[in-house]
């Protein structure tokens, strides 16, 4: 019979340091899709599920042992990802305020879209997932991670005000913000039932 | 007639939105707002969950690795107490002997009982305010009272580690500071609660208590063996795990009764 993770955590508690590999092989993999839904970059989602269970480890003691491991550790891992994002953002405001013709990779989350993509090239389901990334890129961290969380992963406002430590309302209009924001860019190229942005709320100022 | 607002329709679709049947409704009166309802729809549906790749292979190795070193030792008191063996079935560790272990335990339980049955007897109580509760109802105290034996059990593993951590050199304290935050809201809430059902004695405990929890979650991340000794002298001065201890097996004793009786019987703080 497997080892419960209750059982593996009273283990490392009571000193075995090496138990924990156990969660380790466990998690990882769950935590790894958790995060690259947030941040969509491969080694930084690997280094975020190394800090999500180092940060778990050192907050063990902390642990309910009737609870769920894995929501636990699911919401260490939104949290690991959110200041992760916070970071960046700052980084990269202090590091650039220049918008470059030809960015790289990176560089993609500051970048304006483009202002007229031409029709052919929307034809292209790559195109608008490049669209859709750009878009999700100019979220704010805590926006993000929301939105992620609310339509990705079809995690109530319950869940995301108890994993982010936030109230219902504010989770409510985080998830309202990402999208009053991604529709200011995707609606353009929504489809032909929706040629041009809202005529009620458009061109409304995204805050 | 007013119209929805984008707050309204945006959360209507993820089923968030207060008053959904009033949404509803309007919407299929409204064609202009249901208008703005399809095109919402109609960008959302594109945005797609993101693909996610899979994982390099030796993903779970890779993390390893790379945390191996980085995780501090538990202190793993119990382990200390009960020796390796008793936990594991490894061999015993070299330190001592494995029966040492097991008259440390006992030694310790004596105390415990000892200390319970006195507290027990001398320790003033006012009388119980008389609670009417009916067969099969929650008793609000009660839940209080299994919250506040929950705290004092958390604290007391605190208060027992910070006693029995390694005091050599330069000691690693965040995990420590971390959790003794975490305790002193809930200590101050039920301190005041103590205060406000007429219970000073339980009150006074959770007000030395939560000195000593500020003292432990304000100081450095990372301490001397001076500074845990200061500690510990605090935590020793005013017996405080042994009134923690005591006032444990307090709130324990109430609720075992309410526990064989299904939860009738009257619960005080």
């Amino acid at each position: 019979m497997e080892v419960t993770d209750a059982a593996v955590v009273a283990q490392v508690l009571a000193g075995d340091k090496d138990a924990f590999r156990v969660l380790v092989d466990r998690h990882s993999r769950s935590i790894f899709r958790v995060v690259y839904r947030m941040t969509g970059n491969q080694q930084d989602t690997e280094e975020i599920v190394q800090e999500t269970l180092l940060r778990a480890y050192r907050s063990l003691e902390r642990f309910e042992l009737r609870a769920n491991f894995s929501t636990w550790l699911y919401r260490i891992a939104v949290n690991r990802t959110l200041d992760f994002l916070n970071a960046r953002k700052t980084q990269m405001q202090k590091d650039t305020y220049q918008i470059a013709d030809n960015p790289d990779a990176e560089e993609k989350q500051v970048q304006l879209p483009a202002a007229d993509p031409g029709p052919d090239r929307l034809l292209l389901s790559a195109e608008m997932k490049r669209k859709i990334a750009g878009a999700l890129g100019l979220l704010t961290p805590s926006e993000r991670v929301a939105f992620t969380m609310r339509h990705m992963e079809g995690r109530s406002i319950e869940e995301i005000s108890q994993t982010l430590n936030l109230k219902t309302s504010a989770a409510k209009n985080s998830v309202f913000r990402a999208v009053q924001k991604l529709r200011q860019q995707l609606e353009p190229y929504a489809g032909q039932s929706s040629p041009s942005p809202s005529p009620r709320w458009g061109g409304s100022a995204v805050k | 007639m007013n119209h929805l607002s984008e707050e309204q329709i945006v959360l209507h679709y993820y089923g968030d939105a207060d008053a959904p049947g009033e949404i509803e409704q309007h919407l299929s009166a409204c064609a202009e707002c249901r208008a703005e309802y399809e095109r919402v729809q109609s960008t959302l549906r594109q945005i797609e969950p993101l693909e996610v790749p899979e994982p390099i292979a030796n993903l779970e190795e890779k993390t390893w690795l790379n945390i191996r070193d980085r995780l501090p030792q538990k202190s793993g008191f119990l382990r200390r107490l009960l020796g390796k063996r008793a936990l594991n079935q490894a061999p015993a560790t070299p330190q001592g002997p494995a029966w040492a272990g097991k008259w440390a335990i006992a030694g310790l339980m004596a105390v415990l009982i000892v200390g319970a049955f006195l507290a027990g007897r001398f320790w003033p109580r006012p009388a119980a305010p008389p609670i009417a509760q009916q067969s099969g109802e929650v008793n609000p105290q009660r839940i209080v009272l299994v919250a506040v034996g929950d705290h004092l059990e958390k604290s007391q593993m605190l208060l027992v580690e910070i006693m029995h951590n390694e005091d050599t050199g330069q000691i690693d304290f965040s995990t420590e500071q971390q959790l003794a935050r975490d305790l002193l809201d809930d200590n101050h809430l039920y301190r005041v609660s103590a205060q406000q059902v007429g219970d000073p004695q339980i009150a006074r405990v959770l007000d030395q208590l939560g000195r000593v929890l500020a003292e432990i979650a304000n100081g450095p991340a990372e301490v001397s063996s001076g500074d845990l000794q200061q500690v510990r002298h605090t935590i020793q001065s005013e017996g405080l795990l042994f009134k923690v201890r005591v006032i444990q097996s307090e709130v324990n004793s109430k609720l075992r009764p309410a526990q064989v009786s299904g939860g009738n019987a009257n619960q005080r703080l």
